[in-house]
């Protein structure tokens, strides 16, 4: 917003204040003034306070994830410069399965993977996250992560979701990926029992690689407090060169430098939903899809060189 | 069929007497019987009533004299009114329905019997699949008396109905209802000055209008099918966003407060909360209705947003 155009909208503000106009009223008044852009932003914002907010059946509201964009747009462009590599592989449209490494902690690499998705695509889509379920247990976090796409991690709600047709991103290394130390980062961890392929293959949806570098050294994890941990009820207790020394500061991500390479998606609809129930092709589909993204990984960190600079 | 004979056990509860009025009306339905200690809120024409406590076991003579192929399950108490204590509730529940079945094996013309049970037994659980399916009762422990109660009483006809296999069991999983003629749990909280909310916690809620829930019972009457099916709107919504609608101030209050709070709340006069509501205002329940579209073949006519509107309207 330029300095003239947002002293107009004070100025107009004002005058529908002093009109007797109560404060959405004055606002709105106040957005004639504003550039286009702008003053569509209020408009959410205003539609918003009065309650008229659109959400689907998951709780996610396209708007609000609109309006918290440029945060996560900052951190992309010039926090973390994140180099995105064959995006236009994710199908533009019908029911797909993104499986992704995990790591740092908090799920910034879900945030990440969904700008480049919204802003590099061809036909840009909201992806939905399956979140590790403790975080529906904490208060803002729980609120905060339904609207901007996630979902419990059950497999009916990977189901239900895909038979809607929506872009779905899984993170098949679970809580296991984000709890694991500095020194084992990049080498992946067990794919669980691929219940992810299952869940493809039940709903035929193509299975997207996606390998993310740069998330594992934004909280290199020196230690565990495991006893702390359960007091909170998480599932670990991080350590990092700045938490919790640091407060509430300590939660700021290190600014590495960060790559994501969209694989070859992995076919799964002519094997047909029945399948879902053959143990040894779901280990193997899991497998090729864990080796696909580790030789990635690995491509990839050669790529980025430094971590930092 | 000519000439069904359906009894429906609390019929002087509000959805009882609608759903008396309204298969009364029906030529198919050669006689309806009701079966309540209270009197029905309005005259019904040609509904037979039997004043019977459904925990009594004299009951079991009057069910087989009334020769009904349909029963009606309609009283299960989903919050105690003010004045019945918790044990009568769960009396009333548990006990209630075990002499309703006790009876019903003593009635052999008997072919389906349709309960109006609660989606309650699913719990609200923080890591709970969005929308309950039929089969997933068993996802997480029983954690309220309520919820308890409720298993108890789908094992019990579950139980039965294993036992006779041409009578077929039609447990309607309800979510709670919302009306302008009903007062519930939900209603009253949404009447309060404040609404009491887990700060931080916007849960999905899902509710079902009072119409739909008695066509809903109407169909199942019509087609019974056997086992479970879930009775709701179609979708959720946010808390914060029903309250809105209300036109109520939110009461957000820390977790470790919201007990206190509304227990002094409580002492003042204003409405307690159960175990399972105060579950519900933090994590929130929805259930597919799938089954209940397809196979029984209602489809809701009012989405849980609609039904919070009209609610406000009214």
């Amino acid at each position: 917003m330029t300095e003239p155009s947002a002293l107009a909208f004070m100025r107009r503000l004002r005058e529908g204040l002093d009109a007797g106009l109560d404060l959405p009223d004055a606002l709105t008044r106040g957005a004639g003034a504003l550039p286009r852009d702008a003053r569509d932003t209020l408009d959410r914002v205003l539609r918003r306070l009065e309650g008229e907010q659109q959400d689907d059946e998951w709780g996610f509201d396209e708007d609000f994830t609109d309006l918290v964009e440029p945060f996560f747009g900052f951190l992309f462009d010039r926090w973390w410069r994140v180099k995105v590599e064959g995006v236009h592989r994710v199908p533009a449209h019908g029911r797909v399965l993104l499986a992704s490494n995990h790591a740092g902690i908090l799920p910034w690499d879900a945030t990440m993977i969904s700008v480049a998705l919204l802003r590099q695509h061809p036909l840009p889509r909201h992806p939905r996250f399956l979140v590790l379920n403790w975080a529906f247990d904490l208060p803002w976090i729980s609120a905060f992560m339904r609207r901007v796409g996630g979902v419990v991690a059950s497999p009916y709600n990977a189901l239900r979701l895909l038979e809607q047709d929506h872009l779905v991103a899984v993170f098949p290394e679970g809580v296991k990926g984000t709890g694991k130390p500095f020194g084992e980062r990049y080498r992946l961890q067990r794919f669980g029992r691929g219940g992810f392929v299952e869940i493809a293959l039940r709903a035929g949806a193509p299975i997207v690689p996606v390998a993310v570098v740069g998330s594992e050294e934004i909280y290199p994890k020196l230690a565990d407090v495991q006893p702390v941990a359960r007091l909170l009820g998480a599932p670990f207790f991080p350590v990092t060169p700045t938490f919790p020394w640091l407060g509430p500061l300590g939660v700021v991500p290190l600014p590495s430098k960060w790559r994501i390479e969209f694989l070859e998606p992995i076919e799964t609809a002519s094997f047909g939903p029945e399948a879902a129930a053959d143990r040894a092709l779901v280990l193997e589909l899991a497998e090729r899809v864990r080796d696909a993204i580790q030789q990635a990984l690995y491509a990839n960190l050669v790529r980025r060189g430094s971590a930092f600079i | 069929m000519a000439g069904r004979r359906v009894l429906i056990t609390g019929v002087g509860s509000y959805l009882g007497t609608l759903l008396a009025a309204r298969l009364e009306r029906d030529p198919e339905f050669e006689a309806v019987v009701g079966l309540d200690t209270r009197v029905p809120r309005r005259a019904l024409e040609r509904t037979q009533l039997i004043h019977a406590d459904i925990r009594d076991p004299g009951i079991a003579p009057l069910i087989a004299a009334a020769e009904v192929d349909t029963v009606v399950h309609n009283s299960i108490v989903r919050q105690p009114t003010t004045g019945m204590s918790a044990r009568a509730m769960h009396d009333i529940n548990v006990i209630g329905s075990l002499q309703l079945l006790g009876a019903c094996e003593q009635a052999p013309s008997i072919g389906a019997i349709v309960i109006r049970g609660s989606a309650g037994i699913y719990g609200a659980e923080p890591h709970a699949p969005q929308f309950f399916g039929e089969e997933m009762t068993r996802l997480f422990p029983l954690r309220t008396r309520f919820q308890r109660d409720v298993a108890e009483i789908e094992n019990y006809f579950e139980t039965y109905s294993v036992r006779h296999p041409q009578v077929t069991c039609t447990m309607m999983r309800y979510q709670p209802a919302i009306g302008r003629s009903l007062r519930t749990q939900i209603t009253r909280y949404l009447s309060q000055p404040a609404c009491p909310t887990y700060l931080g916690f916007d849960p999905r809620i899902q509710l079902v209008h009072e119409e739909d829930a008695l066509d809903a019972l109407v169909a199942a009457v019509r087609r019974p099918v056997r086992g479970a099916v879930n009775v709701a709107a179609r979708g959720t919504i946010g808390l914060a966003r029903m309250i809105r609608m209300a036109r109520r101030p939110p009461l957000p209050l820390a977790g470790p407060l919201f007990g206190p709070v509304t227990g002094v709340a409580r002492r003042l006069g204003l409405d307690a909360y159960s175990d399972d509501f105060r579950r519900l205002l933090r994590y929130g329940r929805g259930v597919d209705i799938a089954r209940l579209e397809t196979e029984v073949g209602h489809r809701p006519r009012y989405s849980t947003a609609e039904a919070v509107e009209d609610w406000v309207r009214g």
